[in-house]
């Protein structure tokens, strides 16, 4: 949100005074003048929900602390966000926090980074104030092929559930059962597969603590996130042009590098706001798949492709459509590119059947 | 009509219309991120219309759906167009400023009553009448459609006629206010800007323009065919004939187009066909020579998105083997056949499409690499959207800001055509085909996925319950699906998804071609083929028959029983 549109009025943020559009909320101002301020539940994405509590600031006047995430600016309000106060409370959350949640990295974080061990040690909360036996169940029946829970690491911070429900509209998973064996589930706890779920794998992206995560590496067995390197690219699926990061283990493939996963950009710089489908998130098994072709073809004598070399390939092709042009004409030759290739390519090909073989019967397959 | 067949909207301003009509598009399907906007909208109180034959998830969450008979959609455009200008919600303000010809679209849609269209759409006249009143009178109205509405025989009849309400209505040049085609494919925007087309050179400059046939000479030191070429309907209809020779680049077209016997027979006629592909695949047995290819994970190089944002694709990983980038391999074939390319990257490649085509000419790659660094402090989006003609440029968001582009909007009217093929006593049914979530296209990518496959392993065809009880036909029966082209084998759902008289395929499955069964007549301006609409029928296949291998599959790429030969 601009504030020179809308201006609502000014807050005074650690001092510095600060302007606010309507609508806005504290953690909204705090981001744009760039003052952290800690968040776990929070997703842009989502409506505010103001249940975790870890980004609690003082605002004067006020004797209780509000979340900045789910508190409006309102004018002339004087907010600290970093204070002894704030530092106390922030960490006896987190140790609390620690009392249902593994406290070993190795343990706890199998493929995604676990933000709640990165913020204790941030704030370096107390991790010995004991652990409460586990009460939430998973589903480990579940056998849907993308989508791991576990409930070891869960926080129930919701917000799965409500990204499912507000932003991918279709509420296959939600908070289930009661108390302290209250847990993330499907109607009668069933696999994915059998609920109205889309396999977007928009749960994964927003849990904070990797509880949600990616089936397939971690059967795999694959390097955790953190040990990554993630090119962004463009999904090649769709016309949305969704931008996603490829997690590559560089090392693989004798240091050719393997794609590992898929995962989004942070919400808010892309056209897809961070979201992906099934397509841009999942599919990506092709890119190693064992029916890639690696070697050229060229078809012998006896009409059987046998394996060339680059040169005799290129030689053969660049004689063969010549020939082509020589017995029929320039028009005897038909160019069809391809919408998946980039535009750098079909430019080429496009030149290609101009300039070198002095024809227009050029056209990408599935002109749509 | 105005000109590019681009998005005037980018898909950041779809959550704050109010007033989406989505027609021919199964949005959560074919394009789930689109779908979340609009639901966002819906959320924040938009009123969605959704008009499909079959319905979709996108229904359960209009405000109307409109079930039209498929193929009668100028039939339902039309009519809304009479009730917009009957009852005066035109902006004539926008008319008389922008717009050439609207007095031929009033004389053509007279006749289309809305109680008339009820008829032939099957749409009831109150909901035709509503629809219109509620797009008219809505500020931010955007018109969403996709292969739905282009891949019929009058696919360009569809376009015109939502042009005309975006015309009449002055729908355009505004935020959340316009007309948007989504793009199948990732980079079929992209592909078209790049020239990749019969008639235009790179930036829609024709070929057959002595200006621009001058300019693409000088650019490239050779003499240029000034002849348009064949666009790919015709041309795969040419194979055999006075196609002699191909080169294809990433498609399977055996597996993708239309009536694919016809094509497969003519196949043989070729003398030379090149392949470079990053997989086998089906048009692999008519191949002289096949380059081994990459994949998006291993290559430099832009996409352009439906709403022309131009992005990057960046190589990630190296291809298998001897495999190359495909642009690398274009070069190399380019200097076997006596070309002298000196390209050292695709940057450069790139560069030369933006030093002849004027609305890329603000963008490069270094320049979308600079931006992506500082998008998210900026509170701008990864990417450039054409035009955006200067390094400073910042590109645009919406099109036609303050008129139309290409000077004034040309109104067109439409007349309804009949469907090329009527249903007849041999073929009752008519036949659609479409894309599912779980699969894209050919399915060569998707069906290597473990769970695409374990969601919808094979393929299927949705029946209306009538249809089906007629035909003695029951739900998860294994049946055949015939037209006069050719027939598959699969199994039956039936379904009220479908309208009765409709039956519905995805397209996606090698095993049990839904092309075998389409006509390739084509659309007479753009020549896309009518994957859409056709008469067929549908029987019940006795158990023996139903345990023989699938008709038509001659080569499966990873068929549900692995690999066949
Ligand atoms: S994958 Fe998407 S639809 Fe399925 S449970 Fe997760 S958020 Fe919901
Ligand atoms: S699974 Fe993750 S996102 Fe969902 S409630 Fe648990 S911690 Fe939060
Ligand atoms: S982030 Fe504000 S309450 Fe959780």
């Amino acid at each position: 949100m601009n504030p020179a549109n809308g201006h609502a009025g000014k807050v005074t943020l650690q001092g510095r005074e600060l302007p606010f559009a309507a609508g806005e909320t504290i953690l909204d101002v705090a981001k744009r003048a760039g003052v952290d301020i800690p968040t776990l539940c929070h997703d842009p994405r989502l409506e505010p929900a103001g249940a975790c509590r870890t980004c609690l600031v003082e605002v004067d006047g006020w004797r209780r602390m509000p979340p900045a995430c789910a508190t409006k600016a309102a004018d002339g309000m004087v907010i600290t966000s970093e204070s002894p106060k704030v530092e106390r409370h922030r960490q006896t959350l987190l140790s609390l926090y620690l009392t249902d949640h593994p406290t070993d990295r190795e343990a706890s974080e199998k493929g995604a980074p676990d933000q709640l061990l990165d913020m204790a040690e941030q704030f370096a909360a107390p991790t010995d104030w004991g652990r409460m036996p586990l009460q939430r169940s998973g589903r480990p029946t579940d056998t849907n092929p993308y989508i791991h829970f576990d409930e070891d690491t869960c926080i129930l911070c919701a917000r799965c559930t409500r990204y499912c429900d507000e932003v991918e509209g279709v509420q296959a998973i939600t908070l289930a059962n009661r108390g302290i064996q209250t847990t993330i589930s499907t109607v009668d706890a069933l696999g994915l597969l059998d609920t109205t779920c889309e396999l977007c794998g928009g749960c994964i992206d927003v849990c904070p603590t990797g509880a949600m995560g990616e089936k397939k590496p971690l059967v795999r067995k694959d390097k955790p996130e953190r040990e990554l390197t993630k090119v962004r690219s463009t999904c090649n699926f769709c016309g949305v042009g969704c931008q996603l990061d490829l997690n590559v283990d560089p090392d693989a493939r004798e240091g050719h590098g393997r794609v590992v996963k898929v995962t989004s950009p942070a919400p808010g710089s892309t056209t897809n706001d961070g979201n992906l489908c099934v397509k841009g998130r999942f599919a990506y098994d092709f890119v190693h798949h064992e029916d890639r072709l690696t070697t050229p073809l060229v078809r012998d004598a006896n009409g059987d492709l046998q394996e060339a070399t680059w040169d005799e390939a290129l030689a053969a092709a660049a004689s063969g459509l010549q020939g082509v042009v020589d017995r029929h004409g320039n028009d005897g030759l038909g160019f069809v590119s391809s919408s998946r290739c980039t535009m750098e390519e079909n430019f080429l090909v496009q030149k290609l059947s101009r300039q070198v073989f002095r024809t227009n019967n050029v056209h990408q397959c599935a002109a749509t | 009509m105005f000109g590019a067949g681009a998005m005037t909207n980018s898909i950041g301003e779809i959550r704050d219309a109010d007033f989406l009509f989505v027609i021919g598009s199964n949005t959560s399907e074919a394009h789930p991120i689109i779908a979340m906007e609009m639901k966002r909208a819906v959320r924040d109180g938009a009123t969605m219309v959704v008009a499909d034959p079959r319905k979709i998830w996108m229904t359960s969450i209009a405000n109307r759906h409109l079930q039209i008979a498929p193929g009668s959609d100028v039939w339902l455009l039309n009519a809304m167009a009479h009730v917009i200008i009957e009852e005066g919600l035109t902006d004539q303000a926008f008319i008389d400023a922008h717009t050439e010809d609207f007095d031929q679209v009033i004389e053509a849609v007279k006749a289309y009553t809305p109680e008339a269209a009820e008829e032939v759409t099957g749409v009831s006249a109150e909901d035709i009448r509503w629809t219109a009143r509620k797009y008219a009178t809505t500020e931010k109205a955007g018109i969403y459609y996709t292969l739905g509405i282009t891949e019929h025989t009058h696919g360009t009849d569809n376009v015109y006629a939502l042009a005309n309400l975006v015309l009449m209505t002055g729908h355009l040049g505004k935020p959340s206010s316009g007309m948007n085609p989504l793009r199948g494919q990732n980079n079929v925007q992209g592909a078209n800007d790049s020239g990749a087309t019969p008639i235009f050179y790179p930036g829609y400059q024709r070929v057959d323009d002595p200006v621009a046939q001058a300019k693409f000479e000088e650019a490239w030191g050779c003499e240029l065919s000034p002849d348009p070429g064949m666009n790919l309907n015709v041309m795969m209809k040419a194979v055999g004939k006075s196609i002699k020779g191909l080169f294809v680049m990433g498609e399977d077209i055996v597996l993708s187009e239309p009536n694919v016997s016809r094509l497969e027979e003519a196949m043989n006629d070729l003398e030379f066909v090149v392949l470079q592909d990053a997989f086998v695949n089906e048009t692999f047995r008519y191949a002289n020579v096949v380059f081994p290819a990459s994949v998006f994970a291993e290559k430099e190089g832009v996409f352009t998105n439906s709403e022309r944002r131009v992005q990057r694709v960046r190589k990630a990983v190296d291809p298998p083997g001897q495999a190359r980038e495909d642009w690398q391999i274009l070069i190399q074939l380019a200097n076997a056949a006596g070309a002298n390319w000196t390209y050292a990257s695709s940057a450069e490649v790139y560069d030369e499409l933006a030093s002849l085509a004027p609305q890329y000419a603000g963008i490069s790659h270094a320049r979308l690499d600079r931006e992506a660094a500082t998008a998210a402090a900026r509170g701008a989006k990864t990417g450039l959207q054409w035009p955006c003609r200067t390094d400073t440029d910042e590109g645009a968001v919406y099109l036609h800001q303050g008129g139309v582009m290409r000077g004034k909007g040309l109104f067109q009217p439409v007349a309804y055509r009949p469907p090329v093929e009527p249903t007849d006593e041999q073929y009752g049914l008519v036949l659609s085909t479409g894309r599912t979530l779980y699969h894209y296209n050919c399915a060569t990518q998707t069906r290597r996925e473990s769970g695409s496959h374990i969601k919808q392993p094979e393929a299927f065809v949705e029946i209306h319950p009538a249809d089906a009880r007629t035909r003695g036909i029951s739900d998860q029966d294994q049946v055949r699906v015939f037209t006069r082209r050719g027939e598959i084998q699969v199994r039956a759902i039936v379904s009220r998804q479908v309208r009765r008289g409709s039956i519905w395929i995805p397209l996606h499955f090698g095993e049990a071609r839904a092309n075998l069964l389409t006509t390739d007549e084509g659309d007479p301006i753009t020549q896309t083929a009518s994957y859409k609409v056709c008469a067929a029928d549908v029987a019940k296949l006795d158990s023996a028959t139903a345990d023989n291998v699938f008709p038509g599959c001659h080569y499966a790429v990873d068929g549900p029983g692995g690999h066949h030969g």
